[in-house]
């Protein structure tokens, strides 16, 4: 397994919302789910994740809630809005093109 | 978002525990995983779409809450904003409405003055060629001074007035309110136009007046129109006419002489004054060739030049003073603030290390400059305000034009920018300290408080020397003038002016004014005046030194070669009545006054002033002399010599000056001519001499219901006014002076008081070392005197350089007057050395064991 880092800048908001696209989550469950899906690649820090969920939900992509935790602790939960889920469609195509392209272009010989 | 993080950081720390970890290791390793809180919460406050007004009431309040916790600090910034703002604002609005802006005439920058030597007026002959013969000029018209009796038989009132040419009028470009111009030619030569003040006062507005009927002197005019408000002619003599008719010139047509017109003129469009002035100077010069000494020195003057002129230079230097004071305001608001920054350098390591951006701490220094600079700007704007009320007060009688002065919105904006730029800038300073890397470094030099660098502290120094250096020369301006004002009012003016009062009486138009019935009059009312209770001594001259008109009459001296034309001596004209040297306190050097037998019949004769009894009979005695001045049948004896007495103008030089007895003069016996039409009564009471003035009126009444009185003066408050001009400028400058000086005093302890402060640590180990409190003092007071020092000396060089454009406004004092540089000197460094002495004070009382544990 590659050493833990920093997301890749401009990922940090797809990150989030792949992440909450099953179901509802409180930010130290984002954080989690974010280094599971990206199997440890990226690890998220309170501060830059408060600041993207605080933007995120001002731009209307997710709402959040007050909400118990699995051992019964106040928490916050963010579930993905509608234009959320149209929001991660069209950056998740946005990025397979960008992975394509790049892909393409590591494999051409110079 | 607090209570968010809160949970973030419990869930967090679960999570560890369940990995095994202790409770308290794993709070400790949950938050330091986490970062600051506080470092998040301005993360995310950076991203919140409402950060700006957030962060905008959040800066406003730290700024306001800093305000009060050192209101002095604060309180100074804003008062030398405000000082500076206002001074500078309102000085402007003064020469932007005095020296700047147009005259109320249409296109009034065409307008020229065309006359001898600028201002002396032009014989009739000589504007008639000029008006036929000059080509530059669209349009050219004189007018001449008037001052008719209006009215009835028994309420007589004297007016200002002006006989205009034709031209005059609609050269001009202001169209009568309601009705119309005169009619030109004859029809026109009964037609009147009035003013608006006269207006509302004879008629009460009524606008029935327009074609009705008013009597001056004993003649009638109709009156066709009405100017409109604040409409003046002349703007710079003859500024209180309020009517206007036309000009007759009749036989006076062909007259050479008897220079009385002021010619106007409108440059025609696309000529030059330079080219008006050179073809004017080709007219002159071939009429002069015709008719000698008529036509010399014609100058051909923009009249708002002439219209200003007299209060040009008072303006200039008033400007250059409070330029100086906002310049010394300005760097008192740059080092307060430095200061203030320094002491503060603390508090923004602190602030940086818990996690303030530097774009951020940069927005709060700048909020809290732009709320320091609203408040002195505010302040600034009100002070202008209340300053130009009380300069329109006490500059109404000398300075053209005042009540055109108003607060102007761009002044007010220039003075805020620059109050806001200095702020900006100097309040910048400590936000672009913190691009200093170690901030811990930074914290433990903060907490010793040795952390005003060299470079700040040198700053500061050099801040204050050019403060200093500022107010030595606005104080050396300001004794300058003070010393020439005492100056002034040392002069003698040659007669006594306490317990004298005067007043004009005028027969034109009146049953008096008859052929052979004035001089009765004048004498009946003179035997009448002297009998009021109260009355010591009572005469009569044409016009009162002064208070009064200055005729010039060409005189010869007998024996003497007849003089080139052109250079022709005149000497002053005045007329008198038996006793005015004795009522006036004038005294004689040499000879006799006039008496009762000086009268028409006997031998005529004539007293003359010391200066030409000096300059025309040198080494030897002028008494038995004759000479021959207009008036007189034919060779005067003089017969008295009389001390210099002070003409129109304070300042003014001796010059000729002849006295003729009234009784002898034909003109006042049987004459009708409105020459004589007048005389000014002098009266030395033995109380105040206001309380006899309505005494005196009721005597004239009582000899004349048609005669009108006016120009009550007591004499007293004309010699005041005489000399308002200098007091004006005096008082101003003397403000801005002390302002300066102030300033600097203050400027000096809040620099020295910084020093002492921040130095607490070093003082402490000076005195542990063994040095004693007299050294210490000595130390603070050394360091303070020599910034003192080379400001001193920087501000008197520059005194120095710049005296010489004050040099005509002074009296009996040159520009490098000694004792005005060591006053100025004296008090800043008195000042100087309070402010020293005190920060140096509380150096001594350092306790070295507190400091340094």
């Amino acid at each position: 397994m590659p050493p833990s880092g920093p997301v890749v800048p401009g990922t940090l908001d797809l990150l989030i919302l792949r992440s909450l696209s099953l179901g509802e989550l409180h930010g130290l469950g984002i954080a989690r789910r974010i280094e599971q899906i990206t199997r440890g690649a990226f690890e998220v820090k309170a501060g830059s994740l408060f600041p993207a969920l605080y933007r995120m939900e001002h731009a209307g992509w997710l709402t959040s809630s007050w909400g118990e935790s699995a051992s019964r602790r106040r928490a916050r939960y963010y579930q993905l809005t509608a234009r959320g889920r149209r929001q991660l469609e069209a950056e998740t195509i946005e990025w397979r093109r960008v992975v394509t392209a790049l892909g393409h272009a590591l494999k051409e010989p110079l | 978002m607090t209570d968010e993080l809160r949970a973030y950081v419990d869930l967090l720390t679960e999570e560890k525990i369940a990995r095994g970890l202790a409770p308290d290791q794993a709070r400790r390793e949950a938050l330091l995983e986490t970062g600051g809180v506080e470092q998040v919460k301005e993360a995310i406050r950076d991203v919140s779409p409402r950060r700006f007004f957030d962060r905008l009431r959040q800066d406003v309040g730290y700024g306001l809450r800093l305000f009060r916790r050192s209101p002095g600090l604060n309180l100074a910034v804003v008062l030398a904003l405000a000082l500076g703002i206002g001074a500078t604002s309102a000085t402007f609005s003064v020469v932007d409405g005095v020296l700047l802006r147009p005259l109320d005439y249409a296109n009034a920058g065409e307008l020229v003055v065309v006359m001898h030597r600028r201002t002396n007026p032009v014989a009739p002959a000589n504007f008639l060629d000029w008006q036929r013969h000059a080509t530059s000029f669209a349009s050219m018209g004189a007018a001449e001074y008037w001052t008719p009796t209006l009215g009835s038989a028994t309420e007589p009132e004297k007016l200002f007035a002006l006989r205009v040419s034709g031209e005059m009028l609609p050269m001009l470009g202001v169209a009568p309110a309601m009705g119309r111009f005169p009619l030109a030619g004859d029809a026109g030569a009964s037609e009147a136009v009035i003013a608006a003040s006269l207006w509302q006062r004879v008629f009460g507005a009524d606008p029935g007046a327009l074609g009705r009927t008013i009597v001056l002197d004993g003649r009638p005019y109709a009156i066709v129109g009405i100017m409109p408000p604040r409409f003046t002619f002349a703007p710079f003599w003859a500024t209180r006419a309020e009517l206007w008719a036309p000009l007759v010139l009749g036989p006076r047509a062909t007259s050479r002489g008897g220079n009385s017109l002021r010619v106007f003129a409108r440059l025609a469009p696309g000529v030059s004054l330079d080219h008006a002035r050179a073809s004017m100077t080709a007219l002159t010069t071939e009429l002069e060739s015709r008719f000698p000494g008529t036509n010399r020195n014609v100058n051909v003057t923009p009249l708002k030049d002439v219209v200003v002129c007299d209060a040009r230079q008072s303006i200039v230097v008033l400007f250059a003073a409070v330029g100086l004071v906002l310049l010394v305001a300005c760097a008192n608001v740059a080092h307060l603030l430095l200061s203030r920054a320094a002491s503060r350098e603390k508090e923004v390591a602190v602030r940086a290390a818990l996690g303030a951006g530097r774009l951020r701490m940069i927005r709060q220094f700048l909020t809290e400059s732009l709320l320091l600079s609203a408040a002195g700007g505010t302040a600034g704007v009100l002070l202008a305000d209340w300053m130009i009320s009380i300069f329109k007060q006490i500059g109404a009688a000398s300075i053209p034009r005042v009540q055109s002065i108003q607060l102007d919105a761009r002044v007010v904006a220039f003075a805020m920018l620059l109050s806001i730029l200095t702020t900006l800038a100097f309040g910048l300073v400590p936000a672009l300290r913190l691009s200093r890397p170690n901030l811990t470094s930074a914290l433990r030099d903060a907490e010793r408080g040795s952390s005003t660098g060299r470079r700040g502290r040198r700053l500061g120094r050099l801040l204050i020397a050019s403060e200093i250096a500022l107010a030595v020369m606005l104080l050396v301006g300001a004794s300058l003038l003070i010393r020439s004002f005492t100056a002034l009012r040392a002069v003698d003016p040659g007669f006594a002016p306490d317990h004298l009062a005067t007043f004009v009486v005028s027969v034109t138009g009146s049953a008096e004014g008859a052929p052979g019935r004035r001089l009765g009059f004048y004498q009946d009312l003179l035997d009448r005046v002297r009998a009021v209770p109260a009355v010591q001594a009572a005469s009569a001259i044409n016009h009162v030194p002064l208070a009064g008109d200055i005729w010039g009459f060409p005189f010869r001296v007998e024996g003497r070669p007849e003089p080139a034309p052109g250079e022709v001596p005149t000497a002053a004209y005045r007329v008198v009545l038996p006793r005015y040297f004795e009522t006036m306190r004038v005294s004689l050097i040499a000879g006799r006054d006039f008496t009762e037998a000086d009268r028409s019949g006997a031998a005529e004769v004539v007293i003359v002033s010391q200066y030409l009894a000096d300059t025309y009979f040198p080494g030897e005695s002028a008494l038995g002399k004759r000479i021959r001045v207009h008036g007189g049948a034919g060779w005067q004896t003089i017969v008295g010599i009389a001390r210099h007495v002070v003409r129109s103008d304070w300042q003014d030089r001796p010059e000729e000056e002849v006295y003729l007895p009234l009784l002898q003069v034909a003109q006042y016996r049987d004459d009708a001519s409105p020459a004589a039409g007048y005389l000014s009564y002098v009266v030395r009471t033995s109380g105040e001499p206001s309380a006899v003035i309505p005494a005196l009126r009721r005597t004239v009444r009582d000899l004349s219901a048609s005669a009108p009185v006016s120009d009550v003066f007591v004499m007293t408050d004309v010699v005041h006014e005489a000399t308002m001009g200098a007091r004006f400028v005096l008082t101003l400058l003397g403000v801005f002076a002390a302002i300066a000086w102030l300033l600097a005093a203050v400027g000096i302890y809040g620099v020295m008081s910084h020093s002492v402060a921040t130095r607490r640590h070093e003082i402490g180990i000076r005195m542990t070392l063994g040095a004693s409190r007299a050294r210490i003092v000595g130390h603070v007071l050394g360091e303070g005197m020599t910034v003192t020092a080379i400001g001193v000396i920087a501000g008197a060089a520059g005194a120095l350089l710049a005296g010489g454009a004050m040099s005509s406004m002074l009296f009996g004092v040159t520009p490098r007057d000694v004792p005005a540089f060591a006053w100025a000197v004296t008090a800043l460094v008195a000042a100087a050395a309070v402010a020293c002495y005190l920060p140096a004070r509380r150096a001594s009382a350092v306790d070295p064991q507190t400091e340094l544990r």
